[in-house]
């Protein structure tokens, strides 16, 4: 039974830098959320808040409820895994486990709870065999499995983790990473995880909270923001490889590339980008933070939008990821001519870097199964292929705010709503 | 990377005993030439005032003390600029070499400052061991010059060992000598013998008097003051406080004066107390306490090596901020905490200064220092020479044994644990 809740929290660091800005976040009892986003821009800062390792400049942090503001971090009732695994170099393995344990006060435990309780923790990590040496005779593997240990053996309400499989190899990391899923369901609590690593984000949450530059630039379940993602940051960070960006002109459902290629969207995409710029009129959704934060860093040109909400042609970046684009025979209708730059081949799959005609760069991932022999040999440098963009799998963006022109509006209300309605129940 | 940090280490303890030798160079020449030229009469009168007539302080007095100081003051003055222009040039080459080790180690040999010379000898031996830049050196065929380096600093530790320890032998020799109790003009006895030391611990000695009373002063002194300083030490290597910067550098200021400086307020303040002359075991142990605070930096230079995120761990796993302090500060730090508790006790169980000022004549009063000393008045010294060589073996007998446990921890302690693998 282990909420936790971040009203408008915001961290200003000494000399006016402000690290995390208005976070608002609700995280549910047994709920797996990971922080994601590139290096400084506020996952930790945000955690070591909930923590308790750094002040709250403003806002209120609840955890279960209860106004932490203040607390120390021991009476907050977390534990917390270190990306540097933070043993105590002194302390035996078996030592390390137990320290927590054995500064718990009440109830304040036997010698052969502590026993019971660390052996338990050392099983579930594997680590049974290390009780007795010093951290310095242990792989870094082992270390941050100790690591873990000492965050599991108290029963926290919630369990924080800062990339705690930075320091590891990659092949460890995925080991790892399977570990943890693993773990999550011997122990029921809830976790926060901080990574910068999307696919650690994607494997691993229930929920994924994705910032830049201390906002929140989208909160969503993997699929949410793979599939919909709100603004250009989440659609090019989540995702390997990455989203392709081309600009293009869009009119009436109709997105003519450089080259000249058109692409036809479908109907319900072009009410939504009706929709977009309607509402952008209007000052956008003011209860959506990354918007507004989009708004105000870009700039919003409304003659423009008034034009664009007319129905002129306009400037659009449509965006495709590189799996959704399949090959197709010349002649195809709707084929884009690409010509090959560099083929990578990954073993199951071909990462293909290609060119348009106009120099835009595409890259086309596909299986290598679903290319016959003879193709295969054909996916050289100068090789001419030609590339067909599915309709459904499109995503259009604002060339100016970035904001997402796909963006269901409609839904999202009505989840607020629940949302407010279930509060309001409480 | 290791061994840089311990020679930037190196340079900050450089730095700072040669800004503190200029400072204080400079507060002995100033007070020495405004007593030489001013002649503070008012003071005088207070002091007059004040003494007895017996060890009242002439005005002839305070000029021999102004003569001091600026005998002192000045070459110490002189010298300390040299060396900081030394230390400038060593450390703007282009990284820590053996020649700036050299450089260190022969600063601090000119300074008299052993802890400088051992600290440029460990950093040099250890850097033999660190296999990146051995790798380096032998890439840039700087063999030969490592080489030259240690040799060096072996010539110059053999030699150092050599000045140091003849005066002991020769103190040893004399203490078993029983022909006769007076000086003489030859080094071996002619006659052996344990005479000057079952004399010491006759009944008609104060000899054990006197070794008792420093032995309390310097065993309360090394525990309070390792307490004060560690804490002290944490405190401003872990805890952010507004005044954190301010007290640092007012402590390094007030750290700068001569602590003789004090004598005489000191002691009317220990006499309003009745802590003196009998009682100045109590006096010197309050003396010798009260602003241990101060000497921090040594163990905070320690305690700042120690990575923050081991706090943060412990005080996630439910510490308060003194369990973190006892159960893994104190723990890793246990050069620091050892060299704390060896200074501690040393500066008392050597102290004369003070302990002669506060005791005032009285015997009982006496440390081993001052009481060995009395010996050596004109009236006693041919019947006390060899008994005093005999109380000086004694007195450093303690020493001895403490420095041969643990003289790991206190190089690892000087040289901030650096060379620790
Ligand atoms: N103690 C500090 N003092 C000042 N600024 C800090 C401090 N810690 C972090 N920052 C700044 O806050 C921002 C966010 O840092 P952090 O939360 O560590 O990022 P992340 O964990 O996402 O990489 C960075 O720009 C960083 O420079
Ligand atoms: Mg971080």
């Amino acid at each position: 039974m282990a909420t936790v809740l971040l009203k408008d929290v915001k961290k200003v660091y000494s000399g006016n830098v402000t690290s995390v800005h208005d976070f608002n976040l609700e995280i549910a009892d047994k709920e797996f959320v990971v922080f994601v986003g590139p290096s400084g821009c506020g996952k930790s800062t945000t955690l070591r808040m909930i923590a308790g390792l750094e002040d709250i400049t403003e806002g209120e942090l609840y955890i279960d409820g209860v106004l932490c503001n203040d607390l120390q971090p021991k009476d907050r009732n977390i534990s917390m895994v270190f990306q540097n695994y933070a043993l105590y170099p002194h302390l035996t393995v078996y030592e390390n486990l137990a320290f927590p344990l054995r500064l718990m006060k009440h109830p304040k435990l036997s010698n052969e709870e502590i026993y019971k309780r660390v052996t338990n923790a050392a099983e579930i990590l594997g680590i049974t065999q290390f009780l007795a040496r010093k951290p310095k005779a242990l792989s870094g593997g082992q270390r941050q499995r100790v690591a873990i240990g000492r965050a599991i053996v108290r029963d926290c309400k919630v369990l924080l983790m800062d990339e705690p499989l930075s320091n590891l190899d990659a092949k460890l990391r995925n080991q790892m990473r399977a570990e943890i899923i693993l773990l999550r369901k011997k122990i029921n609590t809830t976790f926060i995880y901080v990574t910068h690593d999307q696919t650690e984000a994607m494997t691993l949450g229930d929920r994924i909270v994705i910032m830049k530059d201390g906002f929140i630039m989208q909160v969503g379940t993997p699929a949410q923001v793979f599939d919909s993602p709100d603004n250009l940051f989440v659609a090019s960070f989540i995702g390997s490889p990455s989203m392709n960006f081309i600009h293009g002109k869009y009119k009436a459902g109709k997105v003519t590339l450089g080259d000249g290629s058109v692409v036809e969207v479908t109907k319900e995409m072009m009410k939504l980008h009706d929709d977009f710029y309607k509402s952008q009129l209007e000052g956008g959704d003011p209860n959506d933070q990354a918007e507004q934060f989009l708004r105000d860093t870009h700039g919003v040109d409304l003659e423009k939008f008034q034009k664009i909400a007319g129905g002129e042609e306009h400037e659009v970046v449509l965006g495709i990821r590189p799996e959704h684009i399949t090959l197709v025979k010349e002649g195809t209708k709707g084929a884009i001519p690409l010509t090959i730059e560099v083929n990578e081949m990954m073993g199951s799959e071909y990462h293909i870097h290609a060119n348009m005609d106009d120099g835009s760069k595409v890259i086309v991932r596909i299986p290598t199964i679903s290319l016959e022999e003879k193709e295969r040999e054909e996916m050289v440098p100068d090789h001419k292929i030609y590339a067909l963009f599915g309709s459904k799998a499109l995503h259009l963006f604002d060339p100016d705010t970035e904001i997402s022109l796909l963006r269901k509006k409609e839904a999202k209300h009505e989840e607020k709503k629940a949302e407010v309605k279930e509060e309001a129940a409480k | 990377m290791k061994m840089k940090k311990a020679s930037v280490f190196l340079y900050l303890i450089a730095n700072i005993f040669n800004t503190l030798e200029i400072v204080a160079g400079l507060v002995l020449t100033i007070f020495g030439a405004v007593c030489a030229i001013i002649k503070p009469y008012a003071v005088q009168e207070i002091i007059e005032g004040q003494y007895t007539a017996k060890y009242k302080i002439t005005q002839g007095g305070l000029n021999q003390m102004a003569t001091i100081c600026l005998a002192i003051g000045i070459p110490m003055l002189i010298l300390s600029i040299i060396l900081m222009i030394l230390i400038k040039k060593a450390s703007k080459w282009p990284r820590p070499s053996v020649g700036t080790n050299g450089a260190v180690m022969l600063i601090g040999l000119l300074d008299g400052d052993i802890i400088l010379v051992l600290a440029g000898l460990f950093t040099l031996l250890a850097r033999r061991q660190d296999p990146d830049m051995k790798e380096e050196q032998n890439h840039l065929g700087l063999r030969a010059s490592r080489a030259i380096g240690n040799t060096f600093s072996y010539i110059v530790l053999a030699i150092i060992s050599v000045v140091w320890i003849l005066p002991f032998v020769f103190i040893v020799l004399q203490s078993f000598r029983t022909e006769t109790t007076s000086q003489v003009g030859y080094i071996l006895p002619k006659q052996w013998g344990l005479d000057n030391y079952l004399f010491l611990f006759s009944p008609d000695c104060d000899f054990l008097t006197w070794y008792f009373n420093t032995f309390i002063i310097a065993l309360a002194c090394c525990i309070l003051q390792t307490i004060m300083q560690l804490m002290m030490a944490y405190t401003l290597s872990r805890f952010r406080f507004k005044l954190r910067k301010p007290l640092m550098n007012i402590m390094l200021i007030l750290g700068m004066f001569p602590g003789f400086l004090t004598m005489i307020v000191l002691y009317q303040v220990l006499k309003a107390m009745g802590l003196t002359q009998g009682n100045a075991v109590g006096g010197l142990i309050l003396v010798g306490v009260a602003s241990s605070g101060m000497g921090y930096y040594v163990s905070k230079g320690f305690f700042d090596t120690v990575p923050k995120s081991l706090d943060e761990a412990a005080r996630i796993d439910g510490a308060t901020r003194f369990q973190i302090f006892y159960k893994i500060i104190l723990p890793l730090a246990k050069p620091i905490v050892i060299y704390t508790i060896l200074t501690a006790f040393m500066g008392p169980w050597g102290d004369f200064i003070f302990a002669r000022l506060i005791a005032f004549g009285d015997p009982n009063g006496y440390n081993v220092a001052v009481g060995l000393w009395s010996w050596l008045s004109q009236s006693m010294i041919s019947d006390y020479y060899t008994r005093f060589c005999a109380g000086g073996v004694i007195v450093a007998i303690p020493v001895i044994v403490i420095f041969l446990f643990l003289q790991k921890y206190y190089v690892e302690g000087v040289t901030g644990g650096a060379v620790k693998g």
